[in-house]
């Protein structure tokens, strides 16, 4: 660039303080993509670790073991010269088989067979229960706000709490699930209890999410409604909400990120360590909302500081990482995606 | 004219209509509900503040109990002399680290070999023997003493929950199965007297010990190194105030007092202020916050001196520098940043970083670093790596967000009067939108402290306040956190008990914590904004 003569004449020629910025603005650059890096350093070892045991060579390519069966532990023994590593039930079977293998001495890891299915169930009852109460609770306040509510103090205090409520730690709403729905209400370690900790913990990222999609329907709708002479109610039901809806709900994605990946406030209102029914395997249907589950971030935290660090434990390690780390990383791309899809359309 | 109207949709006129609930219309009922919802965060944040308080307020009279109990039963009498004990066992770790360094430089310096610079250092060992000997007597007195202030402190307990007992039982009705369980009530004044009673004892075994000092240290042999002669001198001076400390702990025996009460205020004096957290031990649990907080303060600190120059200097460069090809494809990576699950980064730290930050500490050529080599895996500076990536993308988003807010106007009057970009951005840009990068930078600390996976997973989980004589080194200590302690312990502890409500006490703290910062994040931002206009 420098050899080049000037492309235009009011052009600057290179001078030391010239040289010295462009030093600095790469400083800046590298920062930045230090951190993307390190971002990408991240996703690159949960996935290339993580996809030896979820993605396999021979069909139908996925681990389906892996992905539809409930944890297990693994046996890792010596019989007839050969080294063998099974689930509990296959080695169950086997001693039976052969008598002579319950007398060799095996190693034994648990969690480190089987799959994880339950998990990945629990955590999606989770992420739907909780989003379908943050959203309705979110969304009615953010029309209030937007729509209804006039500045006063009262207003004042909502948004000050909104603000605060955003700032409170998870740990602290696992203790208040833990304090208000397990104990004084009875809940016991139960999926209502999960879900409203949850649920109240993502509220403000969804009410400030709501409010701006509905900021962002112009005025003009609003008043045109009315001057056709429908009531607040009809304005805000077929005028204000489909406009803003695909923009509360691709916000909202992120909220769904969140409640996915949080662990602290799920460990004492909802998440086992270990289950062994699913959870549509209830004698009544009450129970359903009254049983714990097993949760994929748990079941991560669990594999990674219960159990040792060896070649057998890698697997479910780092194979639950990858899903968890995919599921969560789709759900967040997809609202990044969907936002920008959505910018571009609505234009008024 | 009548079929005119039937034609008309009432659909409308319907919802017009005068249909009333609670003398409400239609409409207003809608706004209510919707009001209703918006009070929720309102109703929320009052009940974190209540269920909080609820199960932690319950602390501070258990608290005073417990240490009410510490008085009576006589540990806090043998605890006055088990500090003279400890700080003699303080000293006679610092003998053999200096045992250590003149075998090093015994072997490396003058280049003997191990068995040579071992028999050179035998009047060293011998020295050093006596001096561990001379605290003898008094560890005997201690350990009698524990065992007696033990049994009190048993029986208290057992009375209590006989109390507990028969007060449950007469709750039921029961009264006749309450009147059969006996309570012994403990006499204090006879039970500590076997205890007080070796105050002499102890009095001629500290008098001994001050004497057995003196005497040895003036055995001590030469060092081969001025810089060692230098520790030794050093040695005798802390040997000196160690020995001066003596009237005080005798002074504090003879005026001792069981019956004093334990001040109320102590209950809490003794949770913020108290240097340990020790729980479920055979002695004497004590719920002091401090090394949490420290902890949890320490983690949060490095994360940020990490985070802040990455994250404003990304957010600069960004919304300043970068082409718009560069922003579309920053942005949305560093959001991508954000959402990964604060589990799976633990896991990472874990699994690869502790490992790689160890095994990067032991490389030779950089033990000029502060703290390297280190040998715990999981340490503060393992997890603070990790919360600077979760900090990043707050505090360049909120940073962002700040720099887009000041006017095209400021940047385009400071290109007209000449200056450069990098002085317009170092000079206007930077400072209009200070307030709002404070802000961003207050509540990427706040995201931080309240992390929990994290510090849980990767901060080593060590309870203890870390040795700060280390310099910049402290960062390679493993610490725990308020967070890692309410998760890892609040799955085991009894429901009501002592160490259920100080776990929930801490909650209250974390609590206030983030809404202080959020409060003078708010402030910054009210206070110091530039007025744009």
């Amino acid at each position: 660039m420098a050899s080049n003569p000037p492309a235009h004449p009011f052009q600057s020629p290179p001078t030391a303080a010239r040289r010295r910025e462009r030093w600095i603005f790469a400083l800046f650059g590298g920062a930045t993509y230090c951190v993307i890096l390190c971002g990408a350093l991240v996703f690159g070892t949960i996935i290339g670790k993580g996809a030896g045991s979820v993605f396999q060579t021979r069909a139908p390519f996925i681990n389906t073991t892996f992905l539809t069966a409930a944890p297990e532990s693994l046996h890792v023994f010596e019989f007839e010269g050969r080294k063998r590593e099974m689930g509990d039930q296959e080695y169950r079977a086997f001693v039976a088989q052969h008598p002579a293998a319950a007398r060799v001495k095996s190693e034994s890891y648990v969690y480190s067979a089987g799959g994880i299915f339950p998990c990945i169930v629990g955590t999606v009852l989770l992420v739907i229960g909780s989003m379908t109460i943050a959203l309705t609770l979110g969304v009615s306040a953010a029309v209030y706000l937007n729509e209804y509510a006039r500045d006063g103090t009262f207003i004042r205090f909502v948004r000050l709490a909104i603000l605060n409520l955003a700032g409170v730690p998870s740990i602290v709403f696992g203790l208040f699930g833990f304090g208000m729905f397990v104990i004084f209400f009875g809940w016991n370690v139960s999926l209502l209890a999960g879900w409203f900790t949850l649920a109240f913990m993502v509220l403000p990222v969804v009410i400030t999410a709501s409010e701006e999609s509905l900021k962002a329907v112009p005025r003009g709708f609003r008043e045109g409604s009315l001057a056709l002479g429908a009531t607040k109610w009809q304005t805000i039901r077929k005028n204000v909400l489909p406009y803003a809806l695909p923009g509360i709900l691709t916000s909202s994605i992120l909220g769904i990120a969140r409640v996915a990946g949080e662990t602290a406030p799920i460990m004492f209102t909802a998440a086992y360590v270990v289950r062994d029914k699913l959870p549509w395997e209830v004698e009544r249907a009450v129970d359903f909302l009254f049983q714990g589950v097993m949760a994929l971030p748990y079941h991560i935290y669990v594999v990674s500081s219960k159990i040792p660090q060896n070649e057998y434990t890698e697997r479910v390690q780092y194979g639950s990482a990858f899903i968890f780390l995919l599921i969560v990383a789709v759900i967040a791309s997809a609202s990044i995606l969907l936002r920008n899809q959505l910018r571009n359309r609505y234009k008024w | 004219m009548a079929s005119t109207e039937s034609s008309q949709p009432k659909h409308f006129l319907a919802y017009k209509g005068k249909f009333r609930l609670f003398g409400l219309t239609i409409d207003d009922c809608i706004k209510v509900f919707f009001g209703g919802n918006a009070v929720v965060s309102i109703v929320v944040l009052t009940l974190i503040t209540y269920f909080l308080f609820r199960e932690g307020a319950g602390f501070f009279g258990q608290n005073r109990r417990n240490l009410d109990i510490y008085r009576r039963a006589g540990l806090e009498y043998v605890d006055y002399i088990r500090t003279q004990q400890d700080d003699h066992t303080a000293l006679t770790r610092y003998l053999s680290d200096l045992r250590l360094r003149q075998l090093r430089y015994l072997t490396q310096e003058r280049h003997l070999s191990l068995a040579e610079a071992n028999a050179k250092l035998g009047p060293f060992d011998d020295f050093a023997e006596q001096y561990g000997d001379a605290i003898e007597p008094i560890r005997t007195i201690v350990s009698d003493l524990t065992e007696q202030a033990s049994a009190i402190k048993t029986k208290c307990g057992v009375a209590e929950d006989k109390l507990t007992e028969r007060q449950q039982l007469l709750a039921e009705g029961r009264n006749a199965d309450a009147g059969r369980v006996v309570v012994e009530s403990v006499d204090f004044a006879a039970e500590l007297a076997p205890i007080r009673a070796t105050l002499p004892a102890w009095r001629e075994a500290s008098a001994e010990l001050t004497k057995r000092i003196s005497q040895v240290l003036v055995t001590a042999p030469a060092m081969p190194d001025p810089a060692l002669q230098a520790r030794l001198e050093r040695f005798k001076e802390l040997n000196a105030t160690y020995v001066a400390g003596f009237p005080a702990i005798q002074r504090r025996l003879e005026t001792w007092d069981y019956t004093k009460p334990v001040p109320a205020a102590q209950a809490l004096t003794s949770f913020i202020f108290g240097r340990e957290w020790l729980t479920a031990s055979f002695w004497q649990d004590w719920y002091g916050v401090i090394p949490l907080l420290v902890g949890s303060v320490m983690v949060s600190l490095l994360a940020l001196v990490l985070a802040v120059p990455l994250g404003v200097g990304a957010a600069i460069y960004v919304n300043q520098m970068a082409s718009p090809l560069e922003q579309r494809f920053i942005k949305p990576s560093i959001e991508f940043i954000s959402a990964i699950p604060s589990v799976v980064l633990g896991f990472f730290g874990i699994a690869v970083l502790g490992q790689a930050m160890r095994a990067l500490s032991q490389v030779s050529w950089l033990s000029w670093v502060p703290g390297f080599p280190y040998s715990e895996r999981l340490n503060i500076l393992t997890a603070g790596c990790l919360l600077a990536l979760i900090a990043v993308p707050t505090i360049f988003t909120l940073a962002e967000d700040a720099l887009n807010n000041v006017p095209r106007a400021f940047k385009e009057a400071s290109f007209a009067l000449g200056a450069t970009r990098l002085q317009t951005v170092i000079k206007i840009i930077v400072p209009a939108s200070l307030s709002g990068i404070i802000s961003a930078v207050l509540l990427g600390f706040g995201r931080v402290i309240g992390e929990t996976m994290v510090v849980l997973l990767c901060a080593g989980n060590r309870i203890a306040i870390p040795d700060f004589t280390m310099g910049l080194g402290v960062v390679t200590q493993p610490v725990h956190t308020m967070t890692g302690i309410i998760a890892q312990e609040m799955g085991e502890v009894v429901q009501g008990s002592i160490h259920y409500r100080a776990l929930f006490v801490v909650g209250i703290l974390l609590f206030f914590l983030s809404l202080g910062i959020n409060y003078v994040a708010q402030a910054v931002v009210r206070k110091y904004r530039v007025s744009i206009g």
